[in-house]
């Protein structure tokens, strides 16, 4: 796959992420598909995996400007989208933009702040821009955020209320490096940490150059068939008590084709779409009661789904 | 797997039960006798199979049961004087050649039972498989159904009994069977128990057998499939109830009347001096509906013997004939002349038992493309005719008398006091019979094909003829002839056969003699009257028609030919008719046509050899169909070499995933094209399926191809294709 792409920026891009992550090249790959797909990343992990590092790799290699947010409990929305503040000089009042204003924003710990902060992040994120004071300030493109949340079982969170969640394009985990990898992360620290060597490989309009050239990738009727059958198959589902919306057809149609785009492919292929799948529909379900207490997960459910769904495997008649 | 208990010997007992039912018929359609050899065959066949002895001992077995039944059937001496073996081994070498020179009529019996023998060791086996190891038999029980229902509507077999048995024995195997699968599926874990199902099952079989039995039966939709089917067959349709009959010669007379249409095929072309009625056989007893034979009494001669039928009487004066006749087609429908002597330059061997029987006069098993006939040709003297006046028990055998006056007990009455008035003054048997058959010329009855009615359940044929319709073709005037003589004491038989035919031309060489021309519109029937001392006398009845029978009315200075002298001056109408009658559709009805004859003799000759051509060919098409994963990818290479265009691959890719999975090598429904690639590329070790799936999956979900693609792309299919194949 890595070679003759015919797009060079996607291998490099991996490739500067991979510098400064061991491992974990299927998360690199999905950021850099909800990038590419103008949606955003959902990580559900604990602290100190490597998640900064991955971002600020990626914000590197697009040469974007790169904000971080630590939510606290205390934490008011102006803090997150800036706030106007009064300048007697200038006898008027002036626009302090807050960290909302990047291109790529890590959002560590959404659920540790109050749900009226979240709102404020969720709401820029649905319609790239921010309200204050009756002014509305468009927010910077490309615009992309990725927000980590502990899992919910810890003390003193704030769940995110279900409805906002499909404000994210995928939600993934990233796991524990193996026993190898954690050597190799432990060799790696004691040297200088490579990111600060990391050359850019695009810029930013390279990069809205990048995301045109993805929404153009071919989707036979087949695949969106295949795509709505999946989605489809959730509502049905006997664990589920209200399966994806077409916002989560959308959502997949998109991922799928970044993802094949990444992969070098200028269509979209019922691989892609079942790859995608636990990503882009695990938080758009919600699971019956039961379910959760037999301890059955929601990519379960949807890992399910899937295989029920027969795969096109013919054109269709017209 | 399957054990070999009780229930597998119940499932042995039906699928023999089922078989039995495929010989059964044999016997009584076939001349195959001692069928019982064969029946004891398959119960030694099938009892080595039950047992499972080693194949070995059931080969030994089985040949050694063939061989000494060929022993006991074809020769003479004990099984175990080896001389026979050199005669049967020397047998089967000819026959072989035979085989291979194609010439099958020509095979011997003894070949053609140990074929039987082999074909029925190859059912055995067939069943065996079917019971135990596939596990159904639908298919076979479903053909036994067919065969027995075919033979029971176009033979005499009757199968009323035969249906009850293959219905009960068919559903009870399949119960079981079925019951096998499913116990089979529960991986042999005994949720329910053999009689939890045996005891509904025959409780359902013997119920349903019973309710069928018992239940009311709908009268058939078509009275009789055969004559619909012939009509259907008919070139200017087959309209009205009851049907159109096609002309031609037919041997059921059961039924006589209704319409038909002409057929202007040739059937014979005959060299004689002179025109001839031409015999094919007689009926004696009338049934007030037509005409069916007493009994059958077949006896047998060699050509170098006199005919066995009733020949003229050496008082009446004769003249020495020969005829060639010719069939257009190898035929087993044999005319012959009135006073027949012998068969010659028919094409037998010279002690071929010419079978014929002497109770309807009919040849029964001879198959020839022409022969020639010696014959008598009568000249009667009136004043010999004249001289029998009633029935004389020093003359004529009571028997023989009754037998040819018998008439129905309901015949009407009116009939008889017809016949007396019309003969009234008349002395002598032969003057009645002249006054009866010109009574026929009358103005009021009409010779028609087409407005003929047929009798109702209540009409008499007879009776519907003379007093209802006056309508009517040669079976209506001769029958009628028939049954009035009989009413008044002079015994009389309804004769079938063929009219002269057309004159066409002169043979060539010295003796020169004519060339008659018959067709099927040329099928007729006549009447026979017997008169002692002078045999049995041709009269011709029909309107329009005349038999050339010469009859010396003087002292036998003045030869006439009957029929013109006799009745009144026929007015123009019928003159008309004279002049059509050779030339034109016209003639008799025999309700079927030629063809249907021709097709049903075809069955009854080679009834066995089509029975087993049809179980061959089943069973090629079985293991076609089973082995089709081995043949079937070749036509599809063949078909695709030739093909250019680039999104064939559509199409082939399909036939591949269906060859694979043929082959063993299943997609899962949700498994998508690629993995399942690679699948089958690990299981190949090749990288072939990838790349061929790339491109499907480049015309499937992206609808571009790169141009050309197809010969690459055939390249990687064909060489997947012959994997599955190797």
């Amino acid at each position: 796959m890595a070679h003759e792409h015919m797009n060079p920026v996607i291998d490099q891009i991996l490739a500067n992420i991979e510098k400064v992550m061991i491992g974990k090249r299927n998360v690199a790959e999905l950021s850099l598909v909800a990038l590419l797909a103008g949606g955003h990343v959902l990580l559900e992990d604990v602290p100190g995996v490597g998640k900064t590092m991955m971002v600020r790799a990626l914000a590197k290699s697009v040469n974007a400007k790169f904000r971080r947010i630590q939510f606290t409990p205390d934490l008011l929305p102006s803090d997150v989208t800036g706030v106007s503040i009064y300048n007697p000089k200038e006898m008027e009042f002036q626009f302090r933009p807050g960290p909302l204003m990047g291109n790529i924003i890590l959002a560590d710990e959404i659920n540790r702040t109050s749900p009226k902060t979240q709102s404020a992040l969720l709401e820029g994120m649905e319609e790239a821009s921010v309200t204050i004071d009756g002014v509305t300030h468009k927010l910077s493109k490309p615009f992309f955020v990725m927000a980590t949340q502990n899992p919910i079982e810890y003390e003193g969170t704030y769940p995110l209320p279900e409805a906002q969640l499909d404000r994210f394009l995928l939600k993934m985990k990233m796991g524990y490096p193996d026993i190898q990898e954690e050597i190799e992360v432990l060799n790696r620290a004691q040297k200088t940490p490579p990111i600060e060597d990391l050359q850019p490989v695009i810029d930013l309009d390279g990069l809205i150059g990048l995301q045109q050239e993805v929404k153009e990738v071919f989707v036979d009727d087949t695949i969106k068939r295949y795509i709505v059958d999946i989605v489809n198959g959730t509502r049905g589902h006997g664990s589920v008590y209200l399966g994806a919306s077409p916002r989560g057809s959308i959502a997949l149609m998109k991922a799928a084709q970044a993802y094949a785009y990444v992969n070098n492919r200028d269509y979209v292929l019922p691989d892609d779409v079942q790859y995608l799948a636990p990503y882009v529909l695990s938080h758009r379900i919600i699971l019956k009661s039961e379910a959760k207490f037999e301890g059955i997960s929601a990519e379960e459910v949807v890992n399910r789904v899937v295989a029920r769904v027969p795969v096109p495997i013919r054109r269709l008649v017209k | 797997m399957i054990k070999r208990d009780f229930p597998t010997f119940l499932l042995y007992v039906f699928g023999f039960l089922l078989l039995w039912e495929w010989l059964r018929p044999v016997e009584q359609l076939t001349d195959t006798d001692n069928i019982e050899t064969f029946i004891i065959f398959l119960i030694v066949a099938f009892a080595g199979s039950y047992l499972r002895l080693k194949w070995i001992w059931q080969l030994l077995i089985n040949a050694f049961f063939i061989l000494f039944s060929v022993n006991r059937l074809y020769y003479e001496g004990g099984f175990f004087q080896p001389d026979w073996l050199n005669a049967f081994l020397s047998d089967m070498t000819e026959n072989l050649g035979l085989i291979f020179a194609r010439n099958w009529n020509d095979l011997t019996d003894e070949f053609r039972t140990i074929l039987f023998f082999v074909l029925l060791w190859l059912m055995v086996y067939l069943l065996h498989y079917w019971l135990l190891r596939q596990q159904r038999i639908f298919i076979f029980f479903f053909m036994t159904l067919v065969y027995i229902t075919v033979l029971d509507t176009f033979t005499e077999y009757n199968a009323t009994v035969a249906i009850v048995r293959t219905v009960g024995a068919g559903f009870a195997v399949m119960g079981m069977l079925t019951y096998f699968r499913i116990s089979m599926r529960e991986h042999g874990s005994q949720s329910f128990s053999m009689k939890k199902w045996m005891v509904p099952l025959v409780g359902m079989i013997a119920f349903s057998v019973l309710l069928g039995m018992a239940a009311p039966k709908a009268a058939p939709i078509w009275p009789d499939p055969v004559p619909y089917l012939t009509a259907a067959k008919g070139q200017d349709g087959s309209d009205g109830p009851g049907g159109i009959s096609r002309i031609g010669y037919g041997s059921n007379d059961e039924r006589l009347g209704g319409p038909f249409i002409g057929d202007n095929t040739t059937v014979f072309t005959i060299e004689s001096n002179g025109k001839h009625y031409w015999k094919v056989e007689t009926k004696d007893i009338y049934t007030g509906k037509g005409w069916v034979a007493s009994g059958s009494t077949p006896i047998d001669f060699t050509k170098a013997d006199l005919v066995p039928v009733f020949s003229i009487p050496s008082s009446v004066e004769t003249r020495d004939e020969t005829a060639r006749i010719t069939s257009v087609k190898e035929s087993s429908l044999i005319v012959y002349p009135a006073g027949i002597q012998r068969f010659i330059e028919v094409n037998v061997p010279e002690r071929y038992p010419i079978r014929i029987d002497t109770t309807t006069e009919k040849i029964k098993n001879l198959k020839t493309n022409g022969y020639s006939v010696d014959f008598k040709v009568p000249r009667y003297k009136a004043i010999d005719l004249r001289k029998p006046t009633g029935f004389d028990p020093t003359v004529m055998n009571q028997e023989f008398y009754e037998r040819y006056t018998k008439i129905p007990e309901n015949l009407p009455a009116r009939i008889k006091q017809l016949t007396e008035e019309i003969t009234a003054g008349k002395t002598n048997w032969f003057d009645k019979a002249k006054a009866v058959e010109s009574y026929f010329g009358n103005i009021e009855y009409t010779y028609d094909q087409k407005n003929v009615a047929l009798p109702g359940e209540e009409d008499d044929y007879v009776d519907q003829f003379l007093f209802d319709t006056k309508v009517g073709y040669c079976d209506n005037f001769s029958t009628s002839m028939a049954v009035m003589l009989r009413t008044i004491g002079i015994p009389t038989r309804w004769v079938k056969g063929f009219t002269g035919g057309e004159f066409t031309e002169y043979t060539q060489g010295d003796e020169s003699k004519e060339i008659y021309q018959i067709t099927n519109n040329n099928a007729h029937s006549w009447v026979e009257a017997f008169i002692p001392g002078q045999g049995w006398v041709p009269f011709e009845p029909t309107k329009g028609y005349s038999n050339g029978l010469s009859i010396d009315y003087t002292s036998g200075e003045t030869t006439s030919r009957t029929q013109t002298p006799a009745p009144a001056p026929a007015p123009k109408p019928q003159k008309e008719e004279i002049d059509e009658a050779p030339a034109k559709a016209k003639d008799s009805s025999y309700d079927f046509t030629a063809i249907w004859s021709a097709i049903e003799k075809f069955f009854n000759n080679n009834w066995l050899s089509l029975v087993v051509w049809f179980l061959v060919i089943a069973a090629v098409v079985w293991v076609l169909y089973r082995i089709r994963g081995k043949w079937v990818p070749y036509i599809f290479m063949f078909r695709y070499r030739f093909k250019k265009q680039d999104d064939t691959i559509g199409t082939a890719y399909l036939i591949l995933l269906k060859q694979l999975d043929r082959y063993g090598l299943k997609r899962r429904e949700n498994q998508t094209l690629s993995s399942y690639a690679r699948y089958i590329d690990s299981f190949f070790s090749t990288r072939e399926m990838t790349r061929l799936t790339n491109s499907y999956e480049q015309y499937l979900y992206h609808q571009t191809l790169p141009k050309g693609s197809w010969d690459d792309n055939r390249e990687l299919w064909e060489n997947l294709i012959k994997k599955t194949i190797a």
